[in-house]
């Protein structure tokens, strides 16, 4: 009866790891070169997968800009003289209006991002061409239009617009010119119930209602919805330019071959690295280091995969940090190796030195990792534009890595030596008295 | 084998290393500082024939710039890196055409490849402040993880590790400044090794800690001497993994890939030499001096 559990348990064992394998193997090849699905079909409930013919990692990784070719420019931006607004709220309104004006001319894929307190870092990809810049720094044709739709009013006449909350409503309160209070007291009075529209570069703003003559020059649009759409929509008003003056600080035009070369010398490099690293595994720790090259390889899938499920921007340093991922991702398997081997030498069963090996071995594989998150998390908050990529890269190569060799590793392990293999020599080198029968 | 304390000799060599590299940059020799870090302008041209370092010189001087540098690189020498600084936002785009039409007098085919690159004064400074910052906190918090998960000693010479292994990044920075460019790729490179070198220093400091409970009245230099020597296969075999594609990729890698690789490949073995000669006898050394005003 007992033998027969044994027996049953060896043919599980090699099942299990037959799956594996076959897994393993599939999910390398689907991710080399892709995978064509039709086009219905149950899969599509979950619409997050990559299922399209672009499945392959190649083509769902987003490049970054350093890779892919384009320009970014660093603006530093300071409130106008005499403004009191609040900056917060000029430097979200210049974002969006930034992003507007991209979006508008067809830059869709341009990236409006803020750094530190007062930066603006503007990305478009594949595009190197000055001409851009000065679609981003010019100054916005505020209109006003009644209800005929002719413009009766320009941005240079509004004085202030700002954002308040009052009486549980987000409201903006609006001041003008002398000249605008004349034209907007005219217009407001013959088109009571009657809807004017505010457009900016074009594009329509808000169409308020107009619920009474406005004489004074000094008015309210309410009826906003969220804080965030109001101040946004205030600080486009406020002024006909972008609401802060803008320095450039950087500008880097990236040539598109470059990147290629990068990205072609790093695969080389990588598919160098991974192949070395697995030989000298194997010369070491026999069978365990076969048992390391295959998790290795899951490592190597599943890091892409997920970088390709994230759409995790690849830049040059993350993909440096990948290439270097790779060396440092066995680590986990050594520590554990060493103490396998230091159980089996002092004589343990291969079953039992499984066991103490990831036992002894995960205070260190647990600390030493946290250290390493701690410097990821860090590069993610306080870097910028490629060392941000970085730090996305490096924080999810220490999760995965981890992964792989607490849960992957031990699994292999513990499969290969339930088929019965009793042959220490295959995993360690020992003197032959000590080798041990189960 | 036999491990010794040979910490006082190996921290003396670490020292006349960082002294080198002081009384280098106090003589003007410091860092050779990229255009991330110092600003300017940076255009790259490729001329489709070997490129006379003198005449594109000379195109530079008839332009009324401040100071030049021109690089030439390229597997056949083709190729010129131009980089100017003090250069003001509005002449990035004039300063650009007239070199074109200058170098085109000289090269006909020259053709911008490339980056162009354009910095201004203030980002530099920015770049240095967050470096400092990012490092700074990095520290802290590892301070504080490992002072919890260890003790407040390991925490502090495995802190004392990592100042170590990033001052001997910079030291080789100096050292290194005909070979390499100090870019924004270097804080990466700089934030890479915080992470990983002290990797090394918390193996070893966690058979410490396990050996430590075992022989309670061993000296503790003893200690460390046992654990160092137990961790030794582990901490040549990763390190020789991590090496590897490193290498490789230093080897294989573009210009702005070395200019990341090689200051890791420089932080890998400045981390493995601190926290196999270094570090553990920095916290036997703290934890004697512990016992000793205990008793």
């Amino acid at each position: 009866m007992r033998s027969n559990n044994r027996k049953r348990g060896k043919t599980g064992a090699v099942v299990a790891l037959c799956i594996v394998l076959a897994l393993t193997v599939i999910a390398g090849v689907i991710g080399v070169t892709g995978l064509t699905l039709p086009p219905r079909g149950l899969y599509k409930v979950l619409n997050w997968m990559p299922t399209t013919d672009k499945a392959n990692w190649p083509e769902s990784i987003p490049l970054g800009l350093d890779l892919r070719g384009g320009m970014y420019v660093e603006y530093s931006s300071e409130a106008p003289e005499g403004s009191e607004a609040n900056f917060e709220e000029l430097l979200n309104g210049t974002m969006s209006i930034i992003t507007q004006r991209l979006t508008d001319k067809g830059f869709t894929e341009a990236n409006v991002q803020r750094i530190g307190t007062d930066g603006i870092r503007v990305e478009i990809p594949d595009v190197q061409d000055d001409t851009v810049l000065d679609l981003i720094g010019a100054a916005a044709k505020l209109e006003f239009k009644g209800p005929d739709g002719n413009t009766f009013m320009t941005g240079d006449m509004v004085k202030t617009a700002t954002y308040y909350y009052a009486e549980g409503d987000h409201q903006i309160a609006f001041s003008l010119t002398d000249e605008g209070k004349e034209l907007f007291a005219d217009m407001t009075a013959k088109s009571v119930g009657q809807r004017i529209a505010i457009y900016l570069d074009g594009v329509e703003l808000i169409n308020p209602t107009v619920q009474t003559a406005i004489t004074d020059g000094n008015g309210v649009i309410n009826g906003l919805g969220t804080a965030e759409n109001a101040s946004t929509i205030a600080a486009k008003i406020q002024s006909g330019a972008l609401p802060l003056v803008l320095t450039q600080q950087k500008v880097d035009k990236v040539n598109a071959t470059l990147g290629a070369d990068a990205v072609s010398s790093s695969v080389k490099a990588a598919i160098i690295g991974i192949l070395l690293v697995m030989v000298l595994m194997i010369i070491r720790y026999r069978l365990n280091g076969v048992v390391a090259s295959w998790a290795l390889s899951i490592y190597v899938i599943l890091l892409f995969f997920l970088i390709a499920l994230f759409k995790i921007q690849l830049t040059l340093p993350g993909l440096a940090g990948i290439v270097l991922g790779i060396g440092m991702a066995v680590d986990a398997n050594v520590i554990i190796f060493e103490r396998f081997n230091e159980e089996v030498r002092a004589g343990k069963t291969l079953k039992n030195a499984v066991r103490a090996g990831f036992k002894n071995a995960m205070s260190a594989i647990l600390d030493s990792n946290i250290t390493t998150l701690i410097a990821a998390i860090v590069l993610l908050i306080y870097g910028t534009g490629s060392i941000q990529g970085f730090g996305k890269t490096l924080l999810l190569g220490v999760i995965v890595s981890m992964f792989t060799a607490v849960v992957v590793t031990r699994f292999l392990l513990n499969k290969l030596v339930q088929t019965g293999i009793k042959n220490v020599a295959l995993f360690t080198k020992v003197s032959a008295e000590k080798e041990v029968e189960e | 084998m036999k491990i010794k304390n040979r910490s006082k000799i190996c921290l003396i060599i670490s020292a006349s290393i960082m002294v080198i590299a002081l009384i280098l940059s106090l003589c003007g020799q410091g860092i050779n500082m990229g255009i991330d870090f110092e600003g300017g302008l940076s255009m790259e041209y490729n001329m489709k024939v070997a490129v006379d370092k003198a005449e594109v010189e000379k195109v530079l001087d008839g332009m009324n710039t401040a100071s030049y540098t021109v690089t030439v690189q390229g597997s056949d020498d083709d190729e010129a890196v131009i980089r100017i600084k003090d250069v003001a936002q509005d002449d990035i785009q004039k300063l650009q055409e007239t070199f074109e039409n200058g170098i085109k007098a000289v090269y006909a085919d020259a053709e911008c490849i490339g980056d162009v690159n354009y910095v201004g004064p203030v980002a530099g400074a920015t770049l240095v402040k967050n470096a400092i910052l990012s490092v700074a906190i990095a520290a802290v918090l590892m301070l504080i993880y490992i002072a919890i998960r260890f003790d407040l000693n390991s925490g502090l010479s495995a802190v004392f590790g990592l100042a170590h292994d990033v001052l001997m990044m910079l030291s080789f920075m100096v050292i290194l400044r005909n070979v390499i460019q100090m870019n924004s790729s270097f804080i990466a490179a700089m934030l890479t090794i915080v992470g990983y070198s002290i990797n090394n220093t918390i193996v070893i400091f966690d058979r410490i800690r396990e050996n430590a409970k075992k022989m309670p009245n061993a000296p503790r230099e003893e200690v460390t001497n046992i654990s160092i020597k137990e961790c030794l296969g582990r901490t040549i075999c990763t390190t020789a993994t991590t090496l590897i594609t490193i290498v490789a990729l230093c080897v294989l890698g573009v210009a702005s890939i070395k200019e990341f690789a090689l200051p890791i490949i420089i932080g890998i073995l400045s981390g493995v030499y601190s926290a196999n000669m270094i570090n553990g006898y920095v916290w036997a050394f703290l934890e004697e001096k512990r016992k000793s005003r205990k008793a």
